[in-house]
């Protein structure tokens, strides 16, 4: 089937339902963006607002999911937006939990980043974090076994990644060309995974198994110099999650192994996240929680900004009624050639409002290396999210 | 003349023991097994539930929350939090498996990343929300979870009442210990005084207006958390109960929680 029969499929669906029994809920957010520029002490703004709309119908024993966004930016094209991030339907079928149409899901462990995290394409260019994803025009089916929950997936094209414009925030300056992949059906090749989780005491685990297109595109020059060209391999990759959960303590693994087919052939990689965090709950007579995160990155790909990355973080939850937050995470590779500063605090102002303020530094001795592309896209952000 | 003696002080301590003026740790358990049978059998149950927080100067902010709960057989029960507002949290849910000696398990769903996290449970002095409710206020009341001690018979608003003494296993509580008021005829709880580590008297919870479903089950419809030390109040108003609504034990697995609005 392809992603045009999967829409259309769930387009029909949600036509035929008259009588409504769900619900239909709304975030509208507005951004602010600062780019403060070291170089010659100037700066820029950058505005932008997005309307999302969740809803969900119930019929029988089946349920219409839907998560719409549109995002408008006053100057960046690259993050505008019209996305069906979900449209899908939800049946039983044959013990299965059958989904039909654009789905977003999640596998992972860590807090830095999700290696295991195959499923969606990263919608980038929002700098939203890991809520910034495309949905996957999928069909999948999810069955809950004794030895714990397995998923099937079918994706039924592939979504490219999101970039900003080349003189917006982040970018490397040069425009991305329109993509080369190394499957022959491009764009329209199909992929395959799944997935068994489960937990035993203290652990949880988890299994999966990826064929596809891989997600991050590998980014070159073009010959003449004007463009970044995303290719996109073929990945075949076995992805293995872990977590302990102590008293106060967690203990985190996400690996992916396999294979990348590119341009210069076939090779293994290896990307892992390896982490802990441990939380002082109530410390100097407060309500706060203190967690103290601590991850190492390991990623061999092509892709990658740095082989290795040390991530060190504090989380702080003020456990008050507007939900205070705030996550504060330094990343630095290996001989601290590039480094990474990101604080991110959220609060809630009204039953319908929240704020958030997110910032991000980007450090690099050498200009040529991934970080020092973004030397001048250092940003300070504020999000004010209204609720409907 | 010693054997007498003997006799009218055993005789002396039976009488203090069934009129209740000794304290018993025996009878304690007693009370807290019967009350625990009481209810077993109820199988599931849902509520929706409002939470209202008021600050010292009577000023309050809203939640609405839904709640099921599982029945377990040999293990504690399970329950599910579903958050329907402030809508920064809407969709947001939180399981939990309570265990009878160990630490529960506990996961958290957070819908903005479609991600079921697995949490720690030790943080059971924490607040709910940022409420006056700890988690483990909320958490299901296993037997297993406290010491007991039956101190005396006392009238609570009109109801001949057992007040006993709770004391929790887990050195992680945030209390000492709790004074339970429990009516005789029902073994319904009416009034629970927490005290702090320190021993001195933090928050008193009133269970008020209880219903009977089933012909057995008794199910309060309002909870009042006074926090004695910061005067913060927490009610919770719970509306539409049901039990035996036919939930399986898969709709509180962890992979239910990405399923649930």
């Amino acid at each position: 089937m392809t992603m045009f029969a999967v829409r259309s499929f769930v387009i029909i669906l949600l036509l035929a339902q008259p009588a409504f029994a769900g619900e239909v809920n709304g975030t509208l957010s507005s951004r602010l963006d600062f780019y403060p520029d070291r170089d010659d002490g100037s700066a820029s703004e950058g505005r932008s607002a997005e309307v999302k709309i969740d809803a969900f119908h119930d019929f029988d024993a089946s349920r219409i999911v839907g998560e719409f966004i549109a995002r408008g930016d006053e100057k960046d094209s690259g993050r505008r937006i019209t996305e069906a991030r979900q449209a899908y339907l939800r049946t039983p079928l044959a013990g299965f939990d059958v989904f039909v149409g654009n789905r977003q899901e999640f596998w992972g462990k860590a807090e830095s980043k999700n290696v295991v995290d195959v499923i969606n394409q990263s919608d980038a260019a929002a700098n939203e974090g890991k809520s910034g994803k495309l949905g996957a025009p999928s069909i999948s089916a999810e069955r809950y076994l004794d030895i714990g929950d397995l998923q099937l997936w079918y994706i039924s094209g592939f979504r490219e990644k999101t970039f900003n414009d080349s003189d917006a925030h982040p970018s490397s300056g040069l425009p991305v060309s329109s993509a080369q992949y190394a499957r022959k059906d491009g764009k329209d090749a199909d992929d395959f995974a799944a997935r068994l989780s489960s937990f035993a005491g203290e652990w949880d685990l988890a299994g999966s198994v990826f064929y596809g297109t891989a997600r991050d595109p590998i980014l070159s020059v073009a010959s003449d110099g004007g463009a970044l060209k995303p290719y996109y391999a073929l990945q075949k990759s076995i992805g293995l999650e872990a977590q302990y959960t102590g008293d106060v303590t967690l203990l985190k693994w996400e690996s992916l192994h396999g294979t990348q087919t590119g341009l210069l052939g076939t090779h293994d990689f290896a990307a892992a996240v390896a982490g802990i965090e441990y939380t002082y709950y109530g410390p100097f007579e407060t309500m706060w929680d203190i967690g103290l995160i601590g991850e190492v990155q390991h990623d061999d790909r092509p892709q990658a900004a740095a082989n290795q990355f040390f991530v060190a973080g504090v989380r702080l939850v003020f456990n008050d009624i507007a939900d205070s937050h705030v996550l504060f995470l330094a990343s630095a590779d290996r001989k601290a050639d590039q480094s990474f500063v990101s604080l991110e605090a959220s609060r809630r102002i009204n039953d319908v409002t929240s704020v958030k303020l997110t910032s991000r530094f980007y450090n690099a001795r050498t200009p040529s290396s991934a970080f020092g592309q973004l030397l001048d896209d250092d940003a300070v952000t504020l999000t004010l999210n209204m609720f409907f | 003349m010693k054997l007498a003696t003997a006799t009218m002080i055993v005789t002396i301590a039976s009488a203090c023991l069934t009129t209740g003026a000794f304290a018993s740790p025996e009878k304690g358990l007693e009370i807290a097994i019967e009350a625990d049978s009481r209810d077993k059998g109820f199988g599931d149950s849902t509520a929706q539930m409002t939470m209202i927080l008021m600050d010292k100067y009577g000023q309050s902010t809203e939640r609405a929350i839904r709640n099921r709960t599982f029945e377990g057989d040999n293990e504690g029960d399970k329950s599910l939090v579903i958050f329907d507002s402030p809508g920064d949290v809407r969709g947001t849910a939180f399981l939990s498996h309570t265990k009878k000696a160990d630490s529960d398990d506990q996961w958290l769903y957070l819908p903005a990343l479609k991600r079921v996290k697995r949490i720690a449970s030790s943080n059971k002095a924490g607040p709910f929300m940022g409420s006056e409710f700890s988690y483990e206020d909320i958490a299901s009341q296993e037997v297993e979870k406290y010491t007991y001690n039956y101190l005396r018979d006392e009238q609570l608003n009109g109801l001949d009442c057992f007040v006993v003494e709770y004391d929790p296993v887990d050195p992680k509580s945030g209390y000492k210990r709790q004074i339970v008021w429990m009516d005789k005829a029902e073994y319904r709880v009416h009034k629970i005084d927490f005290y702090d580590r320190k021993d001195a008297l933090l928050k008193t919870l009133t269970y008020e207006d209880y219903n009977q479903y089933l012909d057995k089950y008794w199910r309060y419809n309002r909870l009042v958390m006074i926090n004695h030390q910061t005067g913060k109040t927490t009610e919770l108003v719970f509306a539409d109960w049901k039990l035996q609504t036919g939930m399986t034990e898969r709709d509180f697995e962890k992979s239910a929680l990405k399923r649930i609005r």
